[in-house]
């Protein structure tokens, strides 16, 4: 996978406050540019993991959205050898259906053609683990057993490139180990993984390679243990909210 | 914006930015074709959603254009004066209606399908946006011809007969669903950047099916004609009415005619919509 020169910038309209309107008929909102990410560029070998660092809106998740192409850049390019498929538990569900029924939805959401979910379908079942649940509306599942489901059913995908976005784990502390597990099979199985998570401990496992993000551009790149040291010192020294602070101010 | 090429396996995929706005259409169908049993399966699971598998929800789907229509004939009857003891124009009434819910429906469900993030594929997949307005198109016509068996009871009490025209009925069901869909594409794009939308189509549709031949004959404005062939439903929904109960008039417009005039209509429409859709579908992640 390689990114080239890539920005993407969008457009929000927020709210004038009442004491900066001068007179009653200004304007009660006004649009604001966003600038999500800025010029970013690397590349990921096949095979490879690397994970994305960086604080609250640094650009990571934009990122991964551009890249299974639900974004489109402002400017620059992504060249992706293989389908991305970023893990989204629940993807395509509908609260209404059975859970046997949303296994066949959520598989073809997650890009399976129907031959592949019927035949993953009891795999996808047996992993979930929710027995005769399986066969009434996810209205009546609770939160964790409907996030088994939905974890069980975007974990049954091969992808070429896997994208985790801070989705490493549902249920209780069993299905836990079980859900990392299953995700580390997957990354072994994926030829490319690009993996977001807050946890540095836990990318630190996954990745041996990082980037870092902030404000929507690469702060540094290299190799995980190194990136993650110098944005843990970062962190601790107080200065990314600080900056994040005067960012919105000046915009 | 996604683009593949055949080089060694596995396949390329691009995304950037183009000038248009409009994805590379090759790869654009190609990825919406791929998606084809999903939005089967969206459709089937829609329909479900909204009680139509139980018994009470399909009686109830049937009777609710009945009783608009007998709503509207007790209506039609009192304004224009016709009174209410001619079946045949009661069941003019209910035909059409069937096929202006039809494509009322198409229009008002496929244009909302975008909303609320449609289940995270508008932000967490790279689905072509398309597919979800067109599986509310496919429940539409999927609810149209489940209904239509209604209707036959009434045909054969109000004795509408067989007509040759029957025969185009299922090209005007095609017609009526690519324009419903082409108008729910324009929208549903709409509707991301105008909220209120949605709220002002029911009342669009509403006047727009007073001033079709739907629930009143086509054969009321053959005087005052080219002011009512401005309306593009007027061939429409003429050539509805000559499908399900013959000519009204043998001087008045040919069914060809009318065919001639939806078919394009029902083009112009789909270019559109698809076009207006397409370049614009990127941005819905980013105001849904």
């Amino acid at each position: 996978m390689r990114i080239e020169n890539l920005s993407l910038a969008y457009s929000a309209v927020v709210e004038v406050p009442r004491d900066e309107r001068p007179f009653p008929w200004s304007r009660r909102t006004k649009k604001r540019e966003i600038q999500a990410l800025d010029n970013v560029n690397f590349s990921v070998g096949a095979g490879k993991a690397v994970a994305l660092l960086g604080g609250n809106g640094a650009g990571k998740s934009t990122l991964m959205k551009t890249i299974i192409g639900a974004l489109k850049p402002s400017a620059g390019r992504i060249d992706l050898w293989g389908r991305p498929h970023l893990l989204a538990p629940g993807l395509g569900f509908n609260r209404k259906l059975s859970g046997r029924e949303n296994v066949i939805l959520g598989g073809l959401a997650a890009g399976m053609t129907l031959e592949e979910v019927k035949d993953k379908a009891e795999s996808i079942i047996d992993f979930a683990d929710i027995g005769g649940f399986i066969e009434m509306p996810t209205t009546t599942y609770s939160s964790g057993m409907f996030g088994r489901l939905a974890f069980a059913v975007a974990t049954h995908v091969d992808p070429d490139i896997l994208l985790i976005d801070e989705a490493l784990s549902a249920g209780d502390a069993a299905f836990k180990e079980r859900a990392v597990n299953r995700v580390q099979e997957m990354c072994s199985a994926a030829r490319t993984i690009i993996v977001v998570s807050h946890s540095t401990a836990l990318v630190s496992e996954m990745a041996t390679e990082g980037v870092w993000l902030h404000q929507g551009h690469v702060r540094m790149q290299g190799d995980i243990d190194e990136v993650s040291e110098a944005y843990l010192k970062f962190q601790a020294e107080g200065t990314e909210t600080a900056q994040l602070d005067r960012t919105i101010a000046d915009r | 914006m996604e683009s593949s090429a055949e080089t060694e396996a596995p396949a390329l995929y691009t995304r950037r930015s183009t000038r248009t706005g409009l994805p590379p259409m090759r790869n654009y169908l190609a990825n919406a074709w791929r998606y084809r049993t999903f939005a089967l399966y969206w459709s089937r699971a829609d329909v479900k959603a909204r009680n139509f598998d139980t018994f009470f929800g399909r009686v109830w789907h049937v009777i609710n254009p009945f009783l608009f229509g007998l709503i509207y004939f007790v209506f039609v009857g009192i304004i224009g004066g016709g009174g209410f003891d001619d079946t045949e124009r009661l069941a003019l009434i209910v035909g059409n209606l069937y096929a202006w819910l039809f494509f009322s429906t198409i229009v008002t469900t496929s244009a909302s399908a975008i909303q609320s993030g449609a289940g995270g594929i508008l932000t967490q997949s790279s689905i072509p946006r398309m597919v979800l307005p067109m599986a509310s198109a496919i429940t539409a016509a999927n609810l149209f011809f489940r209904s239509l068996l209604a209707y036959v009871p009434l045909h054969v009490l109000a004795g509408r007969g067989l007509h040759i025209e029957m025969l185009w009925i299922p090209y005007l069901t095609v017609l009526t669903m690519l324009v419903g869909f082409g108008i729910a594409l324009v929208m549903a794009v709409l509707n991301v950047y105008f909220r209120d939308i949605s709220r002002l189509l029911p009342h669009g549709l509403r006047l727009w099916l007073y001033l079709s031949p739907v629930i009143w004959e086509y054969t009321r404005v053959l005087d005052n004609a080219e002011f009512a062939q401005l309306n593009p439903m007027y061939p429409a929904y003429t050539a509805w009415t000559v499908a399900f109960g013959g000519t009204l008039d043998p001087d008045g417009p040919s069914m060809l005619g009318s065919l001639l005039w939806f078919t394009l209509f029902a083009f112009v429409v789909i270019v559109v919509g698809f076009i207006t859709f397409a370049s614009r579908e990127d941005e819905f992640a980013v105001r849904n």
